[in-house]
């Protein structure tokens, strides 16, 4: 019998380490996977165990933070400053997230993998284990110009303002109006956060909405930074000073629509002909239109394309919709025209317009642009640092500095259509484009004001994209915006 | 079987260096010391997790269960004083954990999801005062194992009445959340499965010895294996039928399949014959599906198993291995620690789930750990049976080592989703009386037998013969 016991014993010995293997890999591998489920509720009360990480700013204002509390959760997630960031932070409720707080997530509840050994080194030695601090690119003196002067300068007209750094893509500023204040998302009752989230919906203006690189709008007349990049990279022999053809009226062809300047003004000295420079800073249409036709929508597509339009991929790491430049389709002269001057179906995010500037100011070099400087684990340690690669090279460095020449006489010539915010007006040297994009049927609608811009002209830092929904001209609604936000940004970098 | 007389070593004068047999109960006492310290530890544990202090009732629960297995101890000192040193501690090491467990699900019994009375701390603690006592009347009743072997009959039916009793009986009081398996009397309740194994597996050691020379005939040979005679197939049989009623009348898949194992792997130790451990497995696993196909409630065992994540599932039938598995994940290596986990979302944490909770507070690590205090106990059991001389107490201390191995592995490996999970007790960690004086008086078997098997050969009365009679098989 003792044989057969022998054999019994081995079939123990099978039957345990069957049992081990499998609570080995069930508790050694399966947990991350299994913590992933819709249903768990240890996971899912678990994120509110520990101390979820910190949002700063780049100069050190804290946005959004994890402070203990006595309900049935630890903590207890603020956002000192509401509405102003929550393009930049989102919110984290109970059951979902948005902006920062979703894309970093697995950094802020300290649930990465780039994590992992810190937690563990916190388990050994006894710490409360925390959430990595994600520090943003945002400047809070940009971002305080803007959102202020998007409540106060806009008379509750939706927009949005976006501030570049041109040499790197971090974002500096990311303002949309109206918003709305996470605060409220932020509540531990179910109850509460149901009716907060219902009525945010329901609530006119749709604050949810980050207008700043989810919401997109005609161009208008920024779009000729496009046309022009075309023209002077596809004739190397002109320059701004080359004179182009700019009528009073253009004739569009196999249509008898007649495009006009604004108000039917002149361009240039009324012989049709004028500078690059001069039509560029007055903007007339009629120049613009004749490029686009002579250059074709194809040309126009490519060197919209170069300037990150029409990209489904951008991530800042929220995703940003795409700024779109359509093809006219049928082939069409006309339309080819009309999309030439920003009208047609070109439509762009705030983002897109900073990033017109940027690329301009920074030697037409596109870097992609990012909001996540950097993850800091909770002691201090870096985690990681973005750097963001270039996105594209739009032109040549020669075109770039042509075209900074064109936007430099947008604001600093005398005719310039911004030049009410010229060197002695505000200081410091600006170079911009203004846009008042044509709105509603048989654009009877209120004029979208778009301001693309960068500064200073010699040295750029900040490079500004501003739109505001119906709110007239460019250089009156969207300009001034921009000019506040460029002189906090400058001084507190003390340029 | 035949004797033959051989020397006996023990006085061999050329060898004078064989050590007089020792009985090891210091060890034993060391050895219980040992996990009154680790049963402490735990307690404290949960007591500082859960409100910062020690618990206040620590030292009533701490030391009644202390003094209980010190009367064990006594009573082994006493009653079987060559048995094995490590069986009584590593029995009572489970059962202080499962205290602790039980004490720890207590302090938090509103968010359980049955009931759980704030006095189940000290209920447990009696039941182990119960399960010691039976313990001990076991080893003071049964001075020496053969005597069971007169009960073959007797104890076989009492066995077979307990398992078919709750079938009978109205469901209002022998149902629990499906399964008839219980009799209640009033707020008490008594699983008589837990002790028809114990009974069973006695009656079983007591035919097959009888029987084993007739069962390990040959019959005809087919594929390289002799399987028995036909006329031999009655007993395993009729076992068969009774195991598959047990699953179609009391939906008790779990205990079925541990009575069919136990009568199988004691068939094969009893006769040495393969022929028999696939003829049982084959015939359990056919009966088993065909009950599957036949009846909803042992299908819906197997689409639980199969697909506990997917469609309705995770939040219905299968909520309570998912809510397992969740647990056991959120412990990870190391565990929450005692108290610092959640094991109170899963439905039945304190009985057929126990396991889980281990997993979530003790993690990987205390799991492994008691598996392995598990695997150590069973392979006592089974060097107790390799040693012990007489073939009954052999195939009972065989078959009661692979019934306490095959219950582990049927229900942690339900758990875990290594297997189906079925509702059965984890010995000596789950809340309840009937499981845990059931597994104390398993216990006492392998310390009775253990006992007979290390206990010295008595000297030779007569010096001239220098020999004496023993056994071989």
């Amino acid at each position: 019998m003792n044989r057969a016991l022998r054999r019994i014993s081995i079939a123990v010995l099978v039957m345990f380490v069957l049992l081990l293997v499998n609570i080995n890999y069930l508790q050694g591998f399966e947990p991350a996977s299994l913590a992933a489920k819709p249903n768990n509720a240890r996971a899912f009360e678990a994120q509110f165990q520990y101390q979820r990480g910190n949002i700063v700013t780049s100069d050190g204002v804290t946005i959004a933070e994890s402070v203990p509390t006595n309900d049935v959760y630890k903590y207890q997630r603020k956002y000192p400053h509401g509405p102003e960031y929550a393009p930049v932070t989102g919110y984290d409720t109970l059951y979902s997230q948005t902006g920062i707080e979703y894309y970093e997530n697995s950094v802020l509840n300290g649930s990465d993998s780039a994590l992992t050994v810190r937690n563990f080194i916190d388990l050994l030695t006894g710490k409360q284990r925390k959430g990595a601090n994600v520090t943003v690119t945002i400047n809070s003196k940009a971002q305080d110009a803007a959102w202020n002067a998007l409540q106060s300068d806009t008379s509750g007209k939706p927009g949005a303002v976006v501030a570049l750094n041109p040499q790197t893509g971090a974002i500096l500023a990311m303002a949309s109006y109206p918003s709305y204040n996470p605060n409220v998302l932020a509540t531990h009752d179910g109850k509460l956060l149901n009716q907060a989230d219902q009525a945010l919906l329901q609530q006119a203006g749709n604050p949810l909405l980050n207008r700043a690189i989810n919401f997109t709008w005609p161009p208008g007349s920024t779009f000729k930074i496009v046309t022009s990049s075309g023209y002077l990279t596809q004739n190397p022999s002109s320059t701004p000073q080359t004179n182009v053809n700019s009528p009073t009226q253009l004739k569009l062809p196999q249509t008898t629509h007649i495009l006009t300047n604004n108000n039917g003004e002149v361009c240039g000295n009324g012989s049709g002909q004028a500078s690059l420079l001069t039509a560029f800073a007055q903007s007339c249409d009629t120049t613009f239109g004749s490029l686009g036709m002579t250059l074709g929508a194809p040309t126009l597509n490519n060197f919209a394309e170069l300037f990150g339009m029409n990209s489904k991929t951008l991530k800042i790491p929220m995703p940003v919709s795409p700024s779109n430049y359509a093809v006219p389709n049928p082939p069409s002269q006309a339309l080819t025209a009309f999309s030439a001057i920003g009208q047609y179906s070109d439509t762009v995010t705030p983002l897109q317009e900073a990033m017109f500037a940027a690329a301009i100011a920074n030697s037409g070099k596109l870097m992609t642009p990012y909001l996540v400087k950097q993850v800091t684990a909770s002691d201090l340690s870096t985690v990681e640092t973005t750097n963001s690669p270039q996105l594209s090279q739009a032109v040549s460095p020669t075109v770039a500095t042509d075209l900074g020449q064109m936007m430099l006489a947008v604001v600093q010539d005398s005719d310039g259509t911004a030049n009410a915010y010229n060197t002695a007006a505000v200081g410091f040297t600006m170079a911009g484009k203004t846009g008042t994009a044509q709105n509603g049927v048989n654009n009877t609608g209120l004029n979208d004001a778009v301001f693309t811009c960068y500064a200073p002209y010699d040295n750029p830092q900040i490079a500004v994209g501003v739109i505001i929904q119906g709110g007239g001209y460019g250089a009156t609604a969207a300009a001034p915006i921009a000019v506040q936000v460029i002189k906090a940004y400058l001084a507190s970098v003390g340029k | 079987m035949s004797s033959i007389t051989v020397p006996s070593p023990a006085v061999d004068p050329d060898h004078p260096w064989v050590p007089a047999a020792r009985g090891r109960r210091r060890t034993e006492l060391i050895m219980l010391i040992f996990a009154f310290a680790l049963i402490a530890f735990a307690f404290a544990n949960v007591g500082y997790s859960l409100t910062g202090k020690l618990p206040s009732s620590m030292a009533e629960y701490l030391g009644a269960f202390v003094l209980i297995t010190l009367v064990g101890h006594l009573a082994v000192r006493r009653l079987a004083p060559w048995a094995d040193p490590l069986l009584l501690p590593l029995a009572a090491l489970l059962n202080g954990l499962g205290i602790v467990m039980t004490y720890r699900l207590a302090q938090q019994a509103s968010l359980l999801s049955a009931s759980l009375s704030p006095s189940a701390t000290g209920i447990q603690v009696l039941y182990s005062a119960i399960g010691v006592g039976c313990f001990v009347a076991v080893l003071a009743l049964i001075r020496e194992p053969r005597v069971l072997q007169r009960y073959t009959y007797t104890l076989g039916a009492v066995g077979l009445a307990l398992l078919a009793l709750p079938a009978l009986l109205p469901a209002s009081i022998s149902e629990v959340y499906g399964a008839k398996i219980q009799i209640r009397l009033g707020t008490f309740t008594v699983q008589p499965e837990e002790f028809a194994k114990l009974a069973l597996a006695v009656s079983f050691a007591g035919y097959l010895v009888a029987k084993r020379d007739v069962l390990a005939l040959a019959g005809r040979r087919v594929l390289g294996l002799d399987l028995p005679r036909a006329r031999d197939l009655g007993p395993i049989l009729v076992i068969w039928a009774a195991s598959l009623l047990l699953l179609v009348f009391e939906s008790d898949i779990g205990t079925s399949s541990v009575f069919m194992g136990l009568f199988v792997a004691m068939l094969y130790i009893a006769t040495s014959r393969t022929s028999w451990l696939l003829l049982g497995f084959v015939m359990f696993v056919t009966g088993a599906l065909a009950a599957a196909k036949l009846f909803g409630h042992v299908g819906e065992r197997f689409n639980i198993w199969l697909h506990p994540f997917s469609g309705q599932n995770p939040s219905h039938n299968a909520y309570q291995l998912v809510q397992g598995l969740y647990g056991m994940a959120s412990g990870g290596l190391l565990g929450k620690g005692l108290g610092g986990g959640q094991p109170y979302i899963t439905p039945l944490v304190q009985s057929d789930l126990v396991f889980t909770a281990f997993g979530e507070e003790l993690g990987l690590a205390g799991l492994m750990a008691i598996l392995l205090i598990y695997g150590l106990i069973v392979q006592r059991g089974l060097r107790a049976a390799m040693s012990v001389k007489d073939p009954f107490s052999k195939l009972l201390a065989g078959g009661l080592s692979f019934m306490l191995a095959l219950q582990v592995f049927v229900i942690v490996g339900g758990v875990t989703r290594l297997i189906p999970l079925t509702g059965i007790t984890t010995p000596f960690l789950s809340q309840g009386g009937s499981s845990l004086v059931a597994s104390w008086m398993l216990i006492a078997l392998l310390v009775r037998i253990s006992d007979s098997a290390r206990r010295p050969p008595p000297r030779p009365i007569q010096e001239e013969g220098l020999t004496q009679v023993v056994t071989l098989t």
